[in-house]
C-alpha cells in the first residue's frame, strides 16, 4: 500500500472503530553514506526507510501508536494499541487536533537533485579528504574515518480536521577523524574531528578545508598536558559552547517547566541571565539544517526571542502547553522522531553573537583555558539543577596567547549562573545542528586537574 | 518471517557481482513505553518496527542497506542496488543450502509482554510514585516509566545459516526529584531483564523507589564535590559502568582491528593491575545485555577479556574476525535492521577479589565513595574516559562522612585500570543502555567494590 491508500484505509476503520479525530504523522527518508579507510571503502550504506505514527481521538482521550508496515494488520495494530492505550490516560488536559494555521511562511532546505549526487563522487570524495589529511602531516598516524553522505527526508501531516502539511529536506555532508601521534612510537594518540554540510550541493563543500581542519584539530591537541586544580576564566570555543548549551535547552520548554523540570520556572519577565545574553529560536533562517515552516502539530513556526537583553520572555509552546498556561503558542510542537508523542522543543535555538572573533577574545585574557571539546556530556550535566561537571580538552592561555594543549581536566558549573557570568561573546556561531552558540567567554569557572 | 525460497533468491542477487558473503537480518519488533509523572499516566506508546537489513561484504569491504518494504521484488532491487557498490566481477554462483539452526533458549520467559498488561503496569508504577514521593518532604517530582520489548529476528546468511530468535526485554524506571530552597537534584533506578512481564511482578518496586528517592534527597543538601586527584572507591553493580568505559569499548574489534585502540596488540600483556579479571559474559540466564545468538546469528559466550591483570582476548564480530584473523566472539550486535552489526559489549563486569566492602572503606583515609554511578564515555583511540556520579561521599579517616554532588571521575584507561588496589568479594550488576556505532543496546555492566588508588576528580568546591 502506499501512503495515501494507507491513510485512506486507515482513518475508514479509524471511523467504525469510534475514533472521532484521527491524524497520521509520515516520515521517511533515503541516503547514501560512504566512508573510508586506508585508501578502501570501508562501509557503503544505503538507506530507505519510512514510519507511522498514528493519534486519534477516542472516549475524549488521545491514544498513540506507530508503525513502519503499512500493511492490512498494521492498521488492526494501530487502531487496537492508539484504543487501548488512550484508555490507560489519565492527563486532564485533553488534546485535539488542529485544522491549520492560515498561512504558513516559504522554508526551502530542498533540493531535488542533492540525493541523485553519484555515489562515486562520495567514494571520491572521502579517498580525496584522507589522502588530503595524509599528506598535509606526517603526524597524521591514521585517518580513522573519511566520510561522505547525501539524504533526503520527507514529513507529511494530515488529519481528518483538514489538516495537510507536507516538507521535504535534502543535505550532504562530508567529514573526517584522524588520529595524530609526534612520532610512530610515541605512546601519546590525540584525536580531532571536522565536518561540513551543505542543503543544496554536495560540490558545496569545501573538501580539502574539512580535511586541514581535521589535521589542525589533533596535531594542535599533541603534547597536551593538565593544568593545576584552580578556577580559570574559561573560553568555550563555539562547538563546545553549542554542546554545552544543547544540553540544557530542554529547560526552556513549557512542559520542562511545568512538570517542575526547570529552574526557570516562574520567572518570566524576570532576568535570568546577563544583559548582553539574547537567546532565540529561529525555524525560518536561511541555510539552516533545522527550519522548517510547520511544527509536529501543523502550526506555522515563527521567530521567538526566549531571552532578551537578559530578560525570559517566553518558554517554548505546542497548543496543549499553550493552552494550560494561557500563554502564546510559539509553535515548537515536536516529536522525537516519527514515534514519539507530541512534545516540546526548539527548532533553531541559539545564543546572538556578540562582536568579538575568538583571536580577539584570546588576545583578551591574561590567564585562562580555551576549551574546544566537551565529553560526556549525556551524564555529566543535569538540565533540571543546572550543573555540569565535563572531561574538557583545551588550550591553556597565558598573556594573551596560547602556550599548549590541555587535557584530563573537568570543568564545572552551572548553567544558570553561566548565564549570567558571560564576559565576552563572540561574533562566530556556526549553524549545523538545531542548537548553536557563538564563542563564550566565562569569567571564572572550576578546572580541576592534577 | 521471510520464505526460504525468499531468502535464497535475495542472498543470490546480493552476491551478483562479486561479494563473497552476504546475510540479511529480518525483524519485527513491538515495543511499548508508559510514562507516569507526579503519579499521573501521561504517555502511553505502542510501535511496530518493522524491516530488513541486506548486508554484503567482499574482503574488508562492507556494504549495507536497509528497507521496511519486505517483497522479494524490492528486496532483490534492495540487494541489487547494494551489490552495485561492490563492483567486481560477476558473480560465483552462490549455491546455498540453508540450514535451520536450532539452539537452546537460555531465558525463560514466562508472561510475554502484550497490551492486556498495561493497567497491571499502571499499578506498579503507582506503587513506585507513592514510595518515591512519599519518602522525603523533599522529593517535588517524581517520573517513572515501565518499557518492554518484544524483538523477532530472522538471520540468513550466504554461508547457510538460518536462525530465528524472540528477544523479550522489561525495565522500570523510576526518577526522583529534589527540591531544597533554589536547588534541584535527581536520582534514578532503573532495573531491567531479559524477560517478560514476570520481571516487574518480581521487582522489589518499593526498595528502588527509595533509591532514587534517597540519591536526590541526599545529593540536593550536598555541597560540592571537590577537585583534584584523590583515591576513589566505587562501589559494586553499576560502578562496572568504569570498566565498560575504560576498557571495554577499546576491546571491540571495531577499535582494535584498525589498530586505533590503545589494546590493540596488546594481548598477554599487563593492562590492567593483577587484581582484576574481567570477562564479557553473553549467556547469563535472563540477564539485560544477554542474548542466545548475537545479531549476525553466532551463539553468544562468556568471554575472558582480563585475567590477573593480563590482556587475554577482544570482543570480536564478523567483520572484526576477518580484518584479526581470530575466531567471533559471538559480539556482533545492532540496536535494530537499520544498523550494520558492529562488535559490542553484553553483559560486562569484573570479577570477585577477596575484600569486604568494609574494609576497602576503613582502609581509604581520605577519598571519594562513589556509591552510585551515572553513565559516561571514552575516546577508544585516546582511551581517555569519563563518568558522572550521581552520588558520592567523602571518606574520611576510613569512614564514611558527608555526601558531595557534581563529581566527575575521568582518566585513561591502562592507567586506571593499573591502580585498581583493592577488589571486593560482593559483584553485582546494573542496567543501562549503551550508545556507538552500531545504535542503543541494552549492557549490564557490573563489579564488586573496587578501590583506585588515585583518580583525577572533577568537583567544584573552592568556587
Amino acid at each position: 500500500m502506499n501512503i495515501e491508500e494507507f491513510q485512506e484505509a486507515l482513518f475508514a476503520k479509524g471511523r467504525k472503530a469510534g475514533f472521532t479525530e484521527m491524524e497520521i504523522y509520515y516520515a521517511n527518508s533515503r541516503s547514501i553514506s560512504v566512508s573510508v579507510l586506508k585508501g578502501e571503502i570501508d562501509a557503503y550504506k544505503i538507506v530507505e526507510s519510512g514510519g507511522l505514527s498514528f493519534r486519534g481521538l477516542i472516549g475524549g482521550k488521545m491514544g498513540y501508536s506507530s508503525t513502519e508496515r503499512l500493511d492490512d494488520e498494521s492498521i488492526d495494530y494501530l487502531l487496537d494499541e492508539a484504543g487501548s492505550n488512550a484508555e490507560v490516560l489519565e492527563n486532564e488536559e485533553p488534546e485535539e487536533l488542529f485544522a491549520g494555521s492560515e498561512r504558513y511562511h516559504s522554508v526551502n532546505t530542498y533540493s531535488a537533485s542533492l540525493i541523485k549526487t553519484s555515489p562515486d563522487r562520495l567514494i571520491e570524495a572521502a579517498l580525496a579528504m584522507e589522502r588530503i589529511a595524509l599528506e598535509a602531516d606526517h603526524r597524521i598516524d591514521m585517518v580513522r574515518r573519511s566520510a561522505a553522505s547525501v539524504s533526503e527526508s520527507e514529513v507529511l501531516i494530515v488529519n481528518t480536521k483538514g489538516l495537510n502539511c507536507h516538507r521535504k529536506h535534502s543535505s550532504a555532508s562530508a567529514s573526517i577523524y584522524v588520529l595524530a601521534k609526534e612520532s610512530k612510537d610515541a605512546k601519546e594518540t590525540v584525536t580531532g574531528g571536522w565536518f561540513d554540510f551543505s542543503l543544496r550541493s554536495f560540490d558545496d563543500i569545501d573538501l580539502e578545508a574539512v580535511a586541514l581542519t581535521g589535521v589542525r584539530e589533533a596535531v594542535s591537541k599533541l603534547g597536551a598536558n593538565t593544568v593545576q586544580s584552580d578556577n580559570y576564566p574559561v573560553i568555550f570555543r563555539n562547538d563546545a559552547a553549542t554542546s554545552l548549551l544543547s544540553s540544557f535547552t530542554s529547560v526552556f520548554s513549557a512542559e520542562s517547566v511545568d512538570k517542575g523540570f526547570s529552574r526557570l520556572k516562574g520567572k518570566l519577565g524576570e532576568r535570568v541571565a546577563g544583559s548582553n545574553v539574547s537567546i532565540i529560536d529561529d525555524p525560518l533562517m536561511d541555510n539552516v539544517p533545522s527550519s522548517k515552516s510547520f511544527d509536529a502539530e501543523g502550526s506555522a513556526t515563527a521567530r521567538h526571542e526566549l531571552i532578551k537583553d537578559g530578560r525570559l520572555l517566553t518558554f517554548l509552546h505546542n497548543r496543549k502547553t499553550a493552552r494550560k498556561t494561557g500563554a502564546a503558542n510559539t509553535a515548537n510542537a515536536a516529536k522525537g522522531g516519527y514515534k514519539g508523542m507530541v512534545e516540546v522543543s526548539h527548532h533553531n535555538l541559539y545564543i546572538a553573537p556578540g562582536t568579538a572573533a575568538l583571536a580577539e577574545i584570546i588576545r583578551g585574557t591574561e590567564r585562562g583555558i580555551l576549551i574546544v571539546e566537551l565529553q560526556g556530556l549525556h551524564a555529566g550535566t543535569n538540565a533540571t539543577s543546572g550543573s555540569f561537571s565535563l572531561a574538557a580538552i583545551g588550550y591553556l592561555i597565558e598573556h594573551g596567547e596560547i602556550v599548549r594543549p590541555v587535557n584530563q581536566i573537568t570543568v564545572s558549573g552551572n548553567f544558570f549562573e553561566l548565564l549570567n557570568g558571560i564576559e565576552t561573546i563572540g561574533n562566530d556561531p556556526r549553524f549545523v545542528g538545531s542548537c548553536t552558540s557563538p564563542t563564550l567567554k566565562i569569567g571564572s569557572l572550576s578546572v580541576s586537574g592534577a | 518471517m521471510l520464505q526460504e525460497r525468499l531468502i535464497v533468491n535475495v542472498l543470490t542477487a546480493a552476491l551478483e557481482t562479486g561479494g563473497d558473503f552476504a546475510e540479511i537480518f529480518a525483524e519485527d519488533k513491538t515495543s511499548g513505553r508508559l510514562e507516569m509523572v507526579g503519579g499521573v499516566l501521561e504517555s502511553s506508546l505502542s510501535g511496530r518496527d518493522y524491516g530488513v537489513g541486506i548486508r554484503i561484504l567482499k574482503g574488508n569491504f562492507s556494504v549495507y542497506a536497509y528497507t521496511n518494504d519486505s517483497s522479494e521484488h524490492n528486496l532483490i532491487a534492495t540487494a541489487r542496488s547494494a551489490a552495485a557498490a561492490i563492483r567486481g566481477s560477476a558473480a560465483g554462483s552462490a549455491v546455498m543450502d540453508l540450514r535451520r539452526t536450532d539452539f537452546d533458549n537460555r531465558h525463560s520467559v514466562e508472561i510475554m509482554p502484550d497490551s492486556s498488561q498495561k493497567k497491571r503496569k499502571i499499578e506498579l508504577m503507582r506503587r513506585a510514585h507513592s514510595t518515591a514521593a512519599g519518602f522525603d518532604p523533599c522529593i517535588a517530582q517524581t517520573k517513572i516509566h515501565a518499557t518492554n520489548q518484544l524483538q523477532n529476528v530472522l538471520i540468513a546468511n550466504t554461508e547457510g545459516l538460518l536462525v530465528q530468535d524472540t528477544r523479550v526485554y522489561t525495565r522500570l524506571g523510576i526518577s526522583a526529584v529534589a527540591e531544597d530552597g533554589d536547588q534541584k537534584q535527581s536520582g534514578f533506578s532503573g532495573p531491567g531483564a531479559y524477560a517478560g512481564h514476570e520481571f516487574l511482578e518480581g521487582l522489589d518496586i518499593e526498595e528502588h523507589a527509595r533509591t532514587a528517592s534517597r540519591i536526590a534527597v541526599t545529593m540536593v543538601k550536598a555541597g560540592f564535590a571537590p577537585s583534584g586527584r584523590l583515591p576513589v572507591i566505587i562501589d559494586n553493580g553499576f560502578g562496572g559502568v568504569l570498566f565498560h568505559e575504560a576498557c571495554g569499548h577499546g576491546l571491540e574489534s571495531t577499535a582494535v582491528a584498525p589498530g586505533s585502540s590503545v589494546f590493540a596488540g596488546k594481548l598477554g600483556e599487563r593492562v590492567a593491575s593483577p587484581l582484576v579479571t574481567a570477562v564479557d559474559d553473553g549467556t547469563i540466564a535472563n540477564a539485560w545485555g544477554s542474548l542466545n545468538i548475537d545479531d549476525e546469528g553466532a551463539r553468544t559466550q562468556r568471554n575472558v577479556l582480563i585475567e590477573n591483570g593480563l590482556l587475554k582476548g577482544y570482543l570480536i564480530d564478523r567483520m572484526g574476525s576477518r580484518r584479526m584473523g581470530m575466531p567471533s566472539t559471538g559480539s556482533g550486535r545492532r540496536q535494530s535492521y537499520k544498523f550494520a552489526p558492529a562488535s559490542r559489549m553484553n553483559n560486562t563486569f569484573i570479577c570477585n577479589g577477596t575484600s569486604t566492602r568494609e574494609e576497602i572503606i576503613a582502609n581509604t583515609e581520605y577519598g571519594i565513595y562513589a556509591k552510585s554511578m551515572g553513565g559516561g564515555s571514552v575516546n577508544t583511540a585516546t582511551s581517555d574516559f569519563n563518568f558522572a556520579v550521581q552520588e558520592a561521599y567523602i571518606i574520611r579517616n576510613g569512614k564514611i562522612a558527608e555526601p558531595v554532588k557534581g563529581a566527575t571521575l575521568i582518566g585513561k584507561g591502562i592507567d586506571c585500570l593499573s591502580k585498581i588496589d583493592m577488589v571486593g568479594n560482593n559483584l553485582e550488576h546494573g542496567q543501562g543502555m549503551c550508545g556507538s556505532v552500531s545504535g542503543s543496546l541494552p549492557v549490564n555492566c557490573g563489579q564488586p567494590t573496587i578501590r583506585i588508588s588515585e583518580m583525577t576528580v572533577g568537583g567544584r568546591k573552592g568556587e
